[in-house]
């Protein structure tokens, strides 16, 4: 589904370099974990799969279903189905959070070229998939993240990638800033989600979110490559010896 | 960073397809003579059938008007305008005033018909009652039809074009006409006084509360005619009235001139709440044509616990220059300004208010919304005054900006003069474009760039949105997307 | 208005035109400089000092202001340098404009003005900066001395440098070009005050240029006597990567315009501007900042707090532009004031100017009084009323002074603005 081939790229502004020469394969039906210490890319990484403007790729590629999508934009490669759970999801002061759902949702079924929503159909979509996850329907009518707690704002993000059923999804640190109940009540979200034609990449620091979403694969991710691919074991023993001893055989 | 540049390429390729109103109706037309002279305001005065006192308020408007300069200080530009070039009277054959709706020209109706304009009484549509809204359509220099006289009629409520009431409520005209904004306030208005042609008048008596919305609909239609309305509202003790006004003009290569002048009147615990959608046609992407929108507003606050509320959302005119004012005579009178300003292609916006707390616990509130793009300059001009007795007066202004694209200005100038100790008077401005960070969230969830921008514009302009009424909301804001077309990629 | 019908002059514009035509054979510089000086006299002549239809003079309307202007001294006063602010301050004397060509700062090259008059290098930098420069061009046009200063490049001046500039009766027109070379660092602090308590009219320009990566403290403190009028003027130019911390105390004077403009024209440069105004008295005071960011990623911040008593009436325009391309700028601006009394008055025109888009600038402006609020605190702790009010108005004010980093800096100044408060609250 996912193939990254040599890829380098920068922030476009001041040219640092962040991701030197990373390869990653991610089939239809896996969840890949990529984990590694503060400042490797992780996030960057994140951003360059659904277009992030401010960084530049320099060379390589990124074939998803086959065909680069470099030189698509970050609505475009939504429609294709790339979703990325945000770590630290925007507030949209005076944008209503159903408005924009619907917008968004409406949107995507467009550019495939399905029917829109009818409203009815609407209501009832977000309606179930918010009590799955737990989500007071009064702060979907609140304007798009604001004033929502750390917890909310990772729920909602979840809630978005329910309704917007994407092929390719990025959780980028959500289980930062959740405690435990939140944490299953996402990770029972992702779960859910789960499905032959679907990929999902989980971005994390820590084991401990693996430990509800468990990842087919594992992939350490150090000065913008990845140093070492395995199971989910990889995982356990990074857990155990820290990123040290990796980074150390590595070099 | 491609695709900024392509914004900016797009923003300069404004279509003017865009404007929706820019047909024309090809109609007869009785027209004065082109020029400015005694003889047209006399003509136009005859035409209107207006008492010797009303021509002689014209003629003296008009002496002084002589004497006067036209104002620079805005931050707008256009060549002199040559006001004998102008025609100051144009009406369809054989229409001096209004008449009932099966008089009018089906032609006409048309014209209304295709602008959107509700010009039937029906109350009743499939079952579903509709807001009711009545209308007075002016069409170049005159009222055509106002609808649901005879029901507001019934509730007290006087609602015609200023040309009937000057003939038929002379007392009233004579005692409010010129009283909030004198004959030679500035140059425009007094130049307005001596050649205004129509406009609405309302009356809403002590106690009543007006059972529907007002509405009033300028249309410009004939070729070099300026049009110079007179709006005139009054709102007895306790009355109620929430009225709206909308503009359209066809799309022609020369620039026309609109000079209007609205006063609004509202005694002890009256409220008056003005809405205005203005769509003059901008002119097209080289800054070719568009209308001269150069407009006097001012509400008096006269009695105690009055209010005045103005809301607009300017899209139109190649030209801006308005003020809609508070003055706030009244003890615990309370003045508003909700304003939303599109600026696109080369139009030239200078719009804002003016609130002057003259009297005791007088509160003011602006909530300014500016947003230029394309080569468009987009100035906030407004006034905060608090005079030496004007205890305990409060006033709250926020005014933000937004710029779309790297070759349009936004401009801010506020005026605060504060003389009395109790006063608390605040004030914030800010300037920023759209922010990436938000940008990008939205088109992650797969909305393109364009309508992404206008999504987070209606998240940036919603707390004026929600002061229009709501049937109008809804248009305003499809309008502020139109308006902003082609200035994303 | 290309018409040239003269004005019928005010005895104030006619007293300076007198003042002129009674100097020029004596005022310093001929040639080029005499010419500058002709054409800026004549533009008072011709088109007066500029009203209220003026948009820069919008609140003060310097022709109905300026009712007279006294005739400058047959001979100097003799007067004496006063403490400087701070202990260890190195003092320039200007003493009723006349300098001391002596006085000698260990590091630093210190020049008469004067020179730079009778040489004629200072003639490009008379020239007024606008049509409605009405400072620029009385100063230009009378100007007799001041300092030329230039800091070497690399150097760091530990002690401030304090232009001590003290006045009698009658004119003092001077001017302070001050050079910071590249990486160098020093503190100045301008004071104006008035020795006798005579009326005055002074006029006074410093031309601040900043040099790539120099950093600047300059500190105005004007406390000029009851009679005087101060026309006060600074002009500063930012190279790259350069820093200026710019605070203006206003604690005098009777009509006072005091003119920040400020071209911040170096990429990377920031500025820091602090402004407190205690206005008292029947006093009309005016700050007035021209702020152009004319290039990308520049910062400012400004902050101004004015407290308003008996008649006086207060002023600031505050205008920040953004040239085209400035992108990246990053300018906010506020200003708040305390109005005590229903018999003054304060008027702020705080303004922007964008053309740039990727820029982050805001303003924000407050009047009021007190909050009562603050002020049942303090009282309900025990503190009577009116100890309560000065606490708050004291508060008020010396925030913005403690932002200065020189401790002995902000003691000499919390003292002056506490000094001035207990003679006036």
């Amino acid at each position: 589904m996912l193939e990254i081939k040599n890829l380098h790229a920068r922030i476009a502004e001041d040219g640092t370099e962040i991701i030197r020469g990373l390869n990653l394969t991610v089939k239809a039906g896996e969840v890949a974990a990529i984990m590694g210490p503060n400042g490797s890319g992780k996030s960057t990484l994140s951003y360059i799969l659904s277009g992030r403007e401010d960084y530049e790729v320099t060379e390589g590629d990124i074939l998803y279903n086959g065909e680069s999508i470099l030189d698509l934009d970050p609505a475009e490669r939504a429609s294709k189905g790339i979703f990325l759970a945000f770590q630290y999801p925007v507030e949209i002061p005076g944008v209503a959070t159903m408005q924009f759902l619907k917008v968004a949702m409406n949107e995507q079924r467009k550019a495939r070229g399905e029917e829109e929503l009818t409203t009815p159909d609407f209501i009832r979509r977000v309606k179930e998939a918010a009590a799955e996850l737990k989500i007071d329907p009064a702060m979907l009518r609140r304007p798009l993240n604001v004033g929502f707690s750390g917890g909310e704002k990772k729920r909602a993000e979840i809630l978005q990638m329910a309704l917007l059923e994407p092929k390719l999804c990025i959780l980028d640190e959500t289980d930062s800033g959740l405690d435990i109940d939140a944490l299953k009540i996402v990770a029972d979200g992702v779960n859910a989600l789960k499905s032959p034609d679907r990929a999902v990449i989980v971005i994390t620091h820590y084991q401990r979110l693996l430990e509800y979403i468990v990842p087919d694969t594992v992939h350490v991710l150090y000065k913008g490559q990845v140093i070492r691919s395995g199971d989910k074991d990889l995982a356990l023993e990074l857990e155990a010896n820290g990123y040290a001893d990796i980074i150390g055989k590595a070099a | 960073m491609a695709a900024v540049q392509e914004t900016i390429d797009q923003v300069r390729q404004i279509d003017v397809d865009q404007y929706k109103y820019g047909f024309e109706t090809i109609i007869e037309v009785d027209k004065a003579p082109k020029g400015l002279s005694e003889d047209i305001i006399r003509f136009i005065s005859a035409k209107k059938q207006e008492p010797e006192w009303m021509l002689e308020w014209r003629l003296d408007a008009y002496q002084r008007w002589l004497t006067m300069e036209e104002p620079t200080w805005a931050r707008v530009d256009y060549p002199k305008i040559d006001f004998n070039e102008l025609y100051y009277y144009a009406a369809p054959k054989n229409m001096t005033g209004p008449s009932s709706l099966e008089e009018v020209d089906p032609e006409l109706l048309r014209v209304y018909e295709k602008l959107g304009i509700p010009l039937q009484e029906q109350e009743m549509l499939a079952g579903v009652q509709k807001p009711r809204v009545a209308v007075d359509a002016v069409f170049d220099s005159v009222s055509v039809v106002t609808t649901f006289k005879k029901e507001l009629q019934k509730a007290g409520v006087i609602f015609m074009s200023i040309s009937e009431a000057i003939r038929e409520h002379p007392e009233l005209i004579k005692q409010y006409l010129g009283s909030v904004v004198p004959t030679t306030d500035n140059y425009y208005a007094t130049l307005n006084a001596a050649v205004f042609t129509d406009g609405s008048f309302v009356f809403v008596p002590k106690g009543v509360r007006c059972p529907m919305e007002l509405s009033t609909y300028f249309r410009i239609n004939e070729k070099n005619t300026g049009q110079f309305e007179r709006t005139l509202i009054i709102a007895e003790e306790g009355a109620y009235v929430s009225y709206l006004e909308g503009c359209t003009a066809p799309q022609r290569d020369e620039n026309q001139l609109h000079a209007a002048v609205v006063e609004l009147v509202a005694l002890d615990d009256a409220e008056i709440k003005y809405s205005t959608v203005q769509n003059w046609y901008p002119g097209d992407a080289q800054g070719k044509g568009g209308i001269y929108n150069f407009v006097t507003k001012r509400g008096d606050c006269r009695g105690h616990r009055s209010k005045i509320s103005w809301t607009q959302v300017e899209t139109g005119s190649a030209i801006t220059w308005k003020y809609p004012s508070c003055i706030l005579r009244g003890d615990d009178s309370r003045g508003e300004f909700y304003s939303i300003a599109v600026s696109n292609g080369y139009q030239q916006i200078d719009s804002g208010t003016k609130m002057i707390h003259l009297g005791k616990n007088t509160s003011s509130r602006i909530i300014s919304k500016g947003i230029s793009a394309g080569r468009s300059n987009n100035t906030y001009r407004g006034q905060v005054s608090i005079h030496r007795r004007a205890e305990n007066a409060r006033n709250f202004t926020n005014c933000d900006s937004l710029l779309i694209g790297d070759k349009c200005g936004a401009h801010t100038v506020p005026y605060i003069e504060v003389k009395n100790a109790s006063a608390q008077v605040e004030h914030e401005a800010t300037t920023s474009k759209i922010s990436d960070d938000q940008k990008f969230y939205v088109m992650q969830r797969g909305i393109p760039e364009e309508e992404a921008i206008a999504l987070i514009v209606n998240g940036f302009v919603k707390d004026v949105i929600q002061e229009l009424p709501m049937e109008f909301a809804v248009e305003a804001q499809k309008l502020i997307g139109i308006s902003l077309e082609g200035s994303v990629g | 208005m290309n018409i040239h019908t003269p004005i019928r002059l005010t005895p104030a514009e006619t007293a300076l035109v007198e003042t002129y035509t009674a100097q020029v054979g004596d005022l310093p510089g001929d040639g080029a400089v005499t010419v500058t000086r002709d054409r800026l006299l004549n533009d008072i002549k011709t088109s007066g000092l500029p009203t209220r239809r003026v948009e820069a003079w919008h609140y003060t309307d310097l022709r109905t202001l300026l009712r007279n202007v006294p005739a400058p001294l047959a001979a100097a006063p003799s007067l004496a340098t006063i403490a400087p602010l701070v202990e260890g301050a190195q003092v320039l004397p200007v003493l009723h404009g006349a300098v001391d060509a002596a006085t000698s700062i260990d590091g630093v090259e210190v020049a008469s003005f004067a020179d730079s008059l009778v040489n004629g290098t200072a003639a490009a930098g008379l020239a007024a900066l606008d049509k409605d420069d009405a400072i620029g061009k009385i100063n230009g046009s009378l100007v007799r001395d001041g300092y030329s200063i230039a800091i070497p490049a690399g150097s760091t001046v530990e002690a401030p440098i304090e232009l001590q500039a003290l006045h009698g009766a009658g004119q003092v027109h001077t001017r302070f070009p001050v050079t910071f070379g590249a990486g160098s660092r020093a503190t100045f602090i301008e004071r104006h005050r008035s020795a006798t308590g005579e009326a005055a009219l002074v006029s006074s320009i410093s031309d601040i240029m900043l040099e790539e990566g120099a950093e600047a403290v300059w500190i105005i403190l004007q406390e000029q006597g009851a009679e005087d009028t101060h026309l006060g003027q600074v002009r500063v130019k930012f190279g790259t990567d350069s820093k200026l911390r710019l605070f203006v105390i206003n604690a005098g004077g009777k009509l006072v315009r005091q003119e920040l403009r400020i071209d911040v024209d170096g990429e990377g440069s920031e500025l820091t501007l602090r402004g407190v105004n205690l206005l008292g008295g029947e006093t009309h005071t005016d700050v007035t900042l021209v702020l152009g960011h004319n290039v990308p990623n520049t910062n400012s911040t400004e902050i101004f707090r004015n407290v308003v008593f008996d008649r006086a009436r207060g002023v600031f325009q505050g205008m920040i532009r953004v040239a085209p391309d400035a992108q990246k700028t990053d300018a906010k601006m506020a200003c708040n004031t305390l109005l005590l009394t229903d018999d003054g008055e304060f008027s702020v025109k705080p303004e922007l100017e964008i053309f740039a888009d990727d820029v982050i600038c805001g303003h924000g402006a407050t009047v009021s009084d007190i909050d009562n609020n603050h002020l049942y605190y303090l009282q309900s702790r025990g503190i009577p009323e009116n100890k309560a009010r000065a606490m708050l108005v004291n508060a008020f004010v010396a925030e913005v002074v403690e932002e200065l980093e020189d401790e002995k800096l902000v003691e000499a100044l919390e003292g002056v603005i506490s000094a001035w408060l207990e003679k006036h609250a």
